[in-house]
């Protein structure tokens, strides 16, 4: 194999694919990066950890085909040092790979392309598209509530389902048992019949890093074991967590009577103000309801006390109900607008956050006893 | 089949069965007796652990001839005179040990009320053998013989006579404790094992019970909860034992032996102390006669409470209290052993004895290895300074210091003047060494303190604090979880969920074999909730106690403060090592880290003068 291609088209693919390298390794290939150099067609890089694997495909010019693989951390971090604007041309021969550029010479440890391993897709019947600032959306406004809990697995990614309310839907969902948080959008063409499916947590971050650099739309393609996500030049292939999603619209509330209407910047702020003083891993944070305004308070034994009045929308009964002030932070740092709806019922129940009820976001968040 | 009353010396033989089941049980008995009668000294003698013989002698109040058949008779007893059992205050009150004893033992009974006359009354396996009149000092003498001797299903289940003898101090230990003004002499085979003067206060005398140094290494526990009051002495944390041999729980003056002190006392060291260590600890816990049944077993050991849980409460809250008032301190002296460590080399060729215990090749390759700042020398020196085994430490006290080279640790000049020191118990930092260690200058000593140990000891405490004071957070679930486990895992839990419920674990029993989980503890995150029950079920089980759960937090308490500490290997300035030592002195637990180990010692100048021998 020999390819010569430009630094920093390497550098970006190679950044890509290397995160889904784990750092600890006990199978030694799953360290190492495939590269593998198509006459003509340019180079792929392809990494694993078995559960996730993405394949890019870059740019180079190729005097000939081949491939081999080498440590994809050590890779990155010699092309990160590389000075800038270099060409690097990779040479694999004899069980070693030469990485030159300029007047710096590697020579690297390779292992056999053929023990490196694929994940086998399968067929893929479900196919749609799904604009990468949509899936962007979708990704960002769910991911935070995601369990890490490894003993509830089925809660450790992103549910995706469709169903048909007034009109067909798709609905992506993530809890931690504590909260939820639910983005609903129009059923996408071809996503019809589409199986329940929950994407890992670390497939989904990997997809979020793509999405920052893509326009234009995703394709989506996935069976009821496995996922891949067709993202411009590269292709991430993912299993699915096997497990069952717990009905999770039981625990929307419908008859939640109270009703705040507040601005969100002016509660986020002042629930991370109050906050400061919760030093503690607990962060709770009192929020004591009064016609038209809030009063949030924190009570922190070692460093004192702290409070809080933000004006709002609120006409019924004044209560008091206490909330984790991160969980609180998490969602408000992903509504926009003027003013958000916070529906209440009382001091023990689950309470429903939204923008309004048009809303394809939705958040319902537990109390917390303080 | 014909129904008939049994006779009399049968009815006898089946209740020894029940009180007396080894001579440290008639012991037991027979000491119990001899305080009731209101003896100031008890005199023990046994011999094989008491199989071949016991003998008790007082000074209490006597019996006259007809008090003594009498006592030898069943369920004859002078201290229940009102028929009010629920209100009884001596030892005894069933009638039943004295018949039940001489009915399978030779039993000699010797009695004299002051100003009358003696008398004798020998009993043989229940029969009496002869009686008449004794020479003795006003008190009683009872000298139980071959007991079993004709009971050979009994007498096979005997043991050696060493466990014999192990059982009986042990019953002499928890009677001499419970009765502080009452002297005791115990002797085995003609050696005198146990000897304590009448009128001693309750902490000399459970200290000369368990260990001397128990004295100056302990709180003293006094708790007052209305009707119910725990009293006693408790070592602190970092005066402790491998096994929970050392702890005793009195009840109204009684000894008895109870799981609940087990778990109690590891509630109350929880987080001082690591799980394999124990305190050592004598409890007297008073409550009202109501309150506790003591008439659960003829033995008398076990009780029965109306309420365990006050009790227990009252018993681990008594216990924080002193622990908590005892503030910084722990052990206040380096232990021998370390104190070892400081040993100063003798004098070349000096003290013969020690020098053959160096090292081998000591002399020849190294004539004279410590010369000054020679890395070597220095490593080897902690070789040489750890006494030999076996080797007499007061030997290698003698000698002139070797020149140490200075260490590497760098000394700040101190500030603050010495005046100060005399108000701060844990002195004026006088600098760091190692970057992990905190030199002061204390009035009566040098304080050397661990500097990580100590914060993060601090940091816990503040967090614990928040905890006691704010109650426990805790976070609702969004789908309660369903725990599935076996029905008496269930039972338990469900008895404890109040208790659990302030630990912010909210629970409700689903179904025979399930517990609902509706809230956890905030501070565990979404943690593994199934786990956390399941664990704190068996933890119920096995201790009746919800230590895990609070082990848990403790632990995510721990953890933080960890983070939150100031890591060995830091160089701290001499105001910040002044202001830890400050804190030190006010917060409650600072003197042990989390796992009982001491977070400071002091070598008192009287320490330091002994290390350049000039006392
Ligand atoms: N050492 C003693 N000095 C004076 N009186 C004694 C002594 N030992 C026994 N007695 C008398 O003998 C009686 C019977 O003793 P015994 O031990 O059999 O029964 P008790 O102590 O009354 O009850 P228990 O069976 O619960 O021990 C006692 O009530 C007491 O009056
Ligand atoms: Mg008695």
């Amino acid at each position: 194999m020999k390819a010569t291609i430009e630094r920093a088209v390497l550098l970006k693919s190679l950044g890509h694919v290397q995160s889904v390298v784990e750092r600890r390794n006990t199978i030694p290939i799953l360290s190492n990066v495939l590269i593998e150099a198509v006459e003509g067609g340019g180079i792929k890089l392809m990494a694993t950890d078995l559960d996730l694997q993405i394949v890019e495909t870059v740019e180079a010019q190729v005097e000939q085909a081949g491939a081999t693989t080498v440590s994809a951390h050590t890779l990155f971090d010699i092309v990160r040092k590389l000075p800038e604007g270099s060409q690097v041309s990779l040479e694999a021969a004899e069980g070693k790979m030469a990485v030159n550029a300029g007047r710096a010479r590697f020579n690297l440890s390779t292992l056999p392309r053929d023990d490196f391993p694929v994940i086998a897709e399968g067929d893929l019947p479900t196919v749609f598209e799904i604009p990468a600032a949509t899936l962007r959306e979708i990704v960002d406004k769910t991911r935070f509530a995601i369990s890490t809990e490894e003993t509830r697995y089925y809660l450790n990614g992103i549910f995706f389902h469709v169903t048909d309310d007034d009109q067909p839907v798709l609905k992506a969902a993530a809890t931690d048992g504590h909260r939820l948080a639910r983005f609903t959008l129009p059923r996408p063409d071809g996503a019809e019949g589409m199986p329940d499916v929950i994407i890992p947590r670390k497939c989904i971050a990997e997809l979020r890093k793509m999405l920052d650099e893509l326009d234009g739309t995703v394709e989506i393609a996935l069976s009821d074991s496995k996922v891949r996500f067709g993202l411009g030049t590269a292709v991430m292939t993912s299993k699915l967590i096997d497990g069952t999603f717990p009905d999770y619209n039981r625990v929307i509330p419908t008859g939640n009577d109270k009703l705040l209407k507040i601005d969100p910047r002016s509660f986020e702020e002042g629930v991370d103000r109050v906050a400061t003083i919760a030093t503690e891993k607990t962060r709770a944070v009192k929020m004591a309801l009064d016609t038209d305004k809030i009063t949030l308070s924190v009570t922190s034994p070692e460093n004192g006390t702290a409070s809080e009045e933000v004006a709002g929308q609120y006409g019924s009964d004044g209560f008091e109900i206490g909330f984790n002030a991160r969980y609180l932070l998490d969602i408000l740092g992903q509504v926009q607008g003027d003013a958000i709806e916070v529906h209440l019922a009382d001091a023990a129940a689950p309470t429903l956050i939204r923008e309004n009820d048009k809303a394809s976001a939705l958040y319902v968040l537990m109390p917390m006893r303080v | 089949m014909p129904i008939r009353r049994l006779p009399e010396h049968l009815v006898n033989r089946i209740a020894a069965g029940e009180v007396v089941e080894r001579p440290a049980s008639a012991l037991k008995e027979l000491v119990e007796n001899a305080v009731d009668a209101g003896a100031t000294r008890i005199t023990v003698r046994l011999s094989s652990g008491g199989i071949d013989r016991v003998e008790v002698i007082d000074d209490g109040c006597g019996m006259s001839a007809e008090e003594m058949a009498l006592a030898l008779e069943r369920h004859a007893t002078s201290k229940l005179p009102d028929d009010d059992i629920e209100g009884v205050e001596t030892l005894g009150f069933r009638g039943e040990a004295l018949p039940s004893i001489a009915s399978v033992s030779r039993l000699t009974l010797e009695s004299r009320v002051r100003g009358a006359e003696g008398w004798s009354r020998i009993v043989d396996n229940g029969d009496l053998e002869e009686e008449g009149p004794a020479a003795l000092p006003p008190g009683t003498r009872v000298l139980v013989e071959n007991l079993f001797a004709k009971v050979p299903a009994r007498r096979k289940f005997l043991r050696t006579p060493r466990s014999e003898y192990a059982a009986a101090a042990d019953t002499i230990r928890r009677l001499a404790m419970a009765r502080s003004d009452i002297g005791f002499t115990l002797e085995h085979d003609g050696r005198r094992n146990i000897a304590v003067q009448p009128g001693e206060t309750r902490p000399e005398r459970v200290a000369a019970l368990t260990d001397r140094q128990l004295i100056e290494n302990s709180v003293a526990v006094d708790y007052d909860r209305g009707t119910a009051k725990l009293e006693g002495v408790a070592s602190l944390p970092t005066f402790n034992r491998g096994v929970a041999d050392h702890q005793y729980l009195f009840v109204n003056g009684r000894p008895v032996k109870d799981r609940l002190l087990i778990g109690a006392v590891r509630g109350a060291y929880q987080d001082l102390l690591a799980r394999d260590r124990h305190p050592v600890l004598a409890l007297f816990l008073t409550v009202p006669a109501g309150e506790v049944d003591v008439n659960v077993h003829p033995a008398k050991t076990e009780v029965r409470f109306r309420e365990p849980a006050n009790i227990r409460g009252l018993i681990v809250g008594g216990l924080r209290h002193a622990l908590d008032e005892a503030g910084f301190r722990s052990v206040q002296r380096p232990s021998a052993a370390a104190l070892g460590n400081w040993q100063a080399e003798p004098v070349e060729g000096g003290v013969g004895q020690s020098s053959t215990a160096y090292p081998q090749g000591y002399s020849s390759e190294h004539p004279q290895p410590h010369q000054q700042g020679h890395p070597q020398g220095f490593q080897q020196r902690a070789a040489f300074f750890t006494p030999p085994p076996g080797s007499d430490q007061a030997s290698v006290w003698d000698g002139a210091p070797e020149y140490q080279p200075a260490p590497e640790g760098k000394a700040e000049a101190a500030e603050a003047p010495v005046p100060d020191a005399a108000t701060h118990p844990l002195g004026i930092a006088r600098g760091q060494v190692s970057e992990t260690y905190i030199v002061a200058e204390a009035e009566d000593g040098l304080v050397i303190v661990d500097q990580h140990a100590a914060h993060e000891r601090l940091v816990l405490e503040r967090m614990n604090r928040a905890v006691a004071e704010g109650g426990v957070a805790s976070q609702g679930l969004l789908v309660p979880e369903v725990v599935d486990l076996d029905e008496s895992a269930c039972d338990a839990l469900e008895e404890r969920i109040g208790e659990l419920a302030e630990l912010g674990l909210e629970l409700e029993r689903f179904g025979p074999k399930a517990m609902l989980v509706r809230a956890t503890p905030a501070m565990l995150g979404a943690g593994d909730t199934k786990g956390l029950v399941r664990d704190l079920a068996d933890e119920i089980a096995a201790y009746d106690q919800h230590l895990s759960l609070k082990e848990k937090l403790d632990h995510v308490a721990a953890t933080m403060a960890c983070h939150g500490s100031v890591r060995a290997g830091r160089v701290l300035a001499v105001a910040e090592m002044n202001a830890l030592l400050r804190e030190m002195e006010v917060t409650p637990h600072s003197g042990q880290c989390n796992h009982g180990r001491p977070t400071w010692v002091k070598l008192g100048h009287g320490d330091i003068e002994k290390l350049f021998g000039r006392k």
